[in-house]
């Protein structure tokens, strides 16, 4: 008995080249939110959200520094990320007029969430790939964790003002 | 379903890169396709006996100059280089895909072994050092001196059209020869683009030359009296029979490294999970189109019952196929997809008949990859599914024969001893590997077989750039090889000097 070939597109088996993407897209859309925030909150949180806009700036250049130095013909890097849903990370980064600052920290604290998770999964799946791979994500996995408790910090103090 | 931007947006016509300049060839113009989408992307010249001159011509004109530049300047140009390749790394590698059909993730590991291959001989100042040593007699010394020779001609192949040319390019100018490359003419776009690059690096004039065109071009490489050797990856009929054999004739050196019918041994001990991923790659990665390319699986049975092993078999291929089975086909540009399209229809008609002799031969077809299902609205003119043939034996044309196309045969072992003499009756030599946690059989495996490039619970056993790229029978002729330090040896000719003075 002969089986059909090929498969229908589907979730799992996510390739490196669309692990990277993403990757590179979280990033940017981060930068652009935090400098949104930034501008509009300018005198109430002028440290941080510059700083979370050009940290995820130098995110995207780590990540796709390290997949381009790394990336290989030889390494299965097409079958590496088992059983991901990209789904799983999508976030939400539109402000409306309306958005106020606590509303913003719930929206920023749940892209961190989400962003945290996704660099500890492809982290986990990488592990087979040089070591440097895993090393990156797991890196910018710890400060988007970082960034997500000064939210959180800033969250509470802000709602204990209000 | 992401598909990236295509770099080249309009038909190129091609040009040859000779004495730094970009010059049209008075040869008939042939079409360059994207094997995905089928559309014509440039137009490449078959050229002319005379253009080879030209070429070779500039390259003799250039050797004096550049043999004279300090090891030192001439790695700088290779510096240099590097720094163009990162800048231009993804432009490069979409490049690839449009030409030749493999994937993004395959295109930007081929650009980044390419990047390799000039780092590494950018350390040419130690890597081209003689050795000497004094008194040989009383107040006489003597030395070894590395000096390079001329010019070199590379016939390039269509799987791999900008990393291999790379595997002798930069060393071969970076001790000081002047080189002539002729590209494949279905693949020679990344050719182009790199050279582009070479007067920004500070290559001089007539140092680095491309000559696109086909068998006219390659055979005037082979016959020209200036050239001092030639560098060949391709078929081992043409490798052996006409590149290997001409350069013998006329004192040519040579590299030729030719075909292959890779074997991968999965021993009872392997993991069984890892295996499936490596031997995916192995098997199916570039549509099958690579010299290291898995053919034959052999489940070997050492150590088990007959009953134990027919589970074995069996748990073997059951996960090779659910694991072929999830691999998506398309373009290659497309992010959601394992693997491209052959890089031709004549490629693809070349493996479908390998596949109609398999069921002629009496293989089991358990999976048939002619069953088209590719990931997007695109011509199936190339496509074809990863195929999965069991109970092959060495002795059908399909265990035998190089297919060069996304087509896997299981074979049976019942012992270790068997597995290797399969692999040693197949006239090919290029790579083999193994798949086992003991390290009493992987020491065995190394040990004994006889390939080039041998793989411990590896799929692919590609030889990182400092290393020589091996070969052994069918698959490589030759004494040096490719890459790394041998490759130094193969461009340079070692001069001894015995010194006195009175």
């Amino acid at each position: 008995m002969s089986y059909k070939g090929g498969s229908e597109t589907g979730q799992s088996n996510v390739t490196a080249s669309a692990v990277i993407s993403f990757a590179e897209k979280l990033e940017a859309e981060s930068s652009r939110f935090y400098k949104a925030l930034a501008e509009r909150f300018e005198e109430k949180c002028k440290e941080i959200f510059p700083f979370f806009a050009e940290e995820s700036d130098r995110n995207k250049k780590l990540i796709t520094r390290t997949y381009q130095e790394t990336i290989s013909d030889a390494l299965e890097a097409c079958f590496s990320f088992e059983s991901m849903n990209m789904n799983d990370y999508t976030f939400q980064t539109a402000l409306t007029q309306e958005t106020n600052l606590l509303e913003a920290l719930y929206m920023a604290i749940e892209l961190e969430e989400k962003a945290g998770k996704f660099y500890l999964d492809v982290a986990e799946r990488s592990k087979s790939l040089l070591a440097t791979i895993p090393h990156a994500f797991r890196k910018v996995a710890e400060k988007r964790n970082n960034r997500k408790i000064r939210l959180e910090s800033l969250l509470e103090s802000r709602s204990r003002r209000s | 379903m992401t598909i990236l931007e295509e770099p080249i947006k309009e038909v190129l016509t091609l040009r040859n890169y000779i004495g730094g300049q970009w010059v049209e060839s008075k040869g008939e113009l042939v079409d360059v396709v994207n094997p995905a989408t089928c559309k014509l992307i440039a137009r490449v010249p078959i050229s002319t006996r005379e253009e080879v001159d030209a070429a070779v011509e500039a390259a003799k004109e250039a050797f004096p100059d550049w043999r004279r530049t300090p090891p030192l300047a001439r790695a700088r140009c290779l510096f240099r280089l590097k720094e163009l390749m990162e800048e231009r790394f993804e432009e490069l590698s979409r490049i690839q895909t449009m030409e030749h059909g493999k994937t993004i993730d395959e295109s930007r590991g081929e650009t980044r072994r390419g990047i390799e291959n000039v780092e590494v001989p950018a350390g040419i100042p130690s890597l081209m050092m003689g050795y000497n040593l004094e008194d040989i007699a009383a107040g006489i010394d003597e030395y070894v001196i590395r000096q390079p020779l001329g010019v070199f001609g590379i016939i390039a192949p269509f799987n791999f059209p900008f990393m291999v040319p790379l595997w002798y390019a930069p060393y071969a100018v970076a001790t000081g020869n002047c080189i002539v490359i002729k590209p494949s003419p279905h693949v020679p776009v990344s050719q182009v683009k790199l050279a582009e690059l070479l007067d920004e690096a500070g290559f001089p004039p007539g140092v680095w030359n491309v000559v696109h065109g086909g068998a006219t071009v390659a055979s005037r490489m082979l016959e020209h009296p200036d050239i001092e050797g030639i560098c060949f990856v391709g078929s081992t009929a043409v490798g052996r029979d006409i590149i290997y054999k001409k350069c013998g004739e006329t004192g040519k050196r040579v590299i030729a490294q030719c075909g292959a019918k890779n074997f991968l041994l999965v021993m009872p001990d392997a993991d069984i999970e890892r295996t499936m991923a490596a031997c995916m790659t192995s098997f199916y990665g570039n549509t099958g189109q690579r010299c290291l390319s898995g053919a034959n699986l052999a489940v070997v049975g050492e150590g088990l019952s007959e009953q134990e092993y027919n589970t074995f078999y069996k748990r073997v291929v059951d996960a090779f196929v659910d694991a072929a089975l999830k691999i998506r086909v398309g373009y290659g540009l497309d992010e959601s997809v394992h693997i491209g399209p052959l890089q031709s229809k004549d490629r693809k008609e070349r493996v479908l008949g390998f596949i109609k002799k398999g069921i002629e031969d009496g293989a089991n077809l358990r999976l048939d990859g002619r069953d088209i299902q590719v990931v997007g609205d695109w011509p199936h003119t190339c496509f074809l599914n990863p195929t999965v043939f069991t109970d092959v034996t060495p002795d059908m044309t399909i265990g035998r024969e190089e297919i060069f196309g996304p087509v896997a045969s299981i074979m049976r072992a019942r012992r270790f001893d068997e597995a290797v003499e399969m692999i040693h009756s197949n006239p090919y030599g290029n790579a083999a590997s193994i798949f086992t946690s003991s390290g009493k059989w992987a020491r065995e495996f190394q040990y004994r077989v006889q390939c080039g490039n041998i793989g411990i619970n590896i799929g692919i056993a590609a030889p990182m750039a400092f290393f020589p790229f091996s070969g052994m029978k069918d698959s490589f002729f030759g004494t040096l090889h490719g890459q790394g330090g041998e490759a130094v040896r193969f461009f340079t000719e070692s001069k001894v000097v015995i010194q006195r003075w009175f």
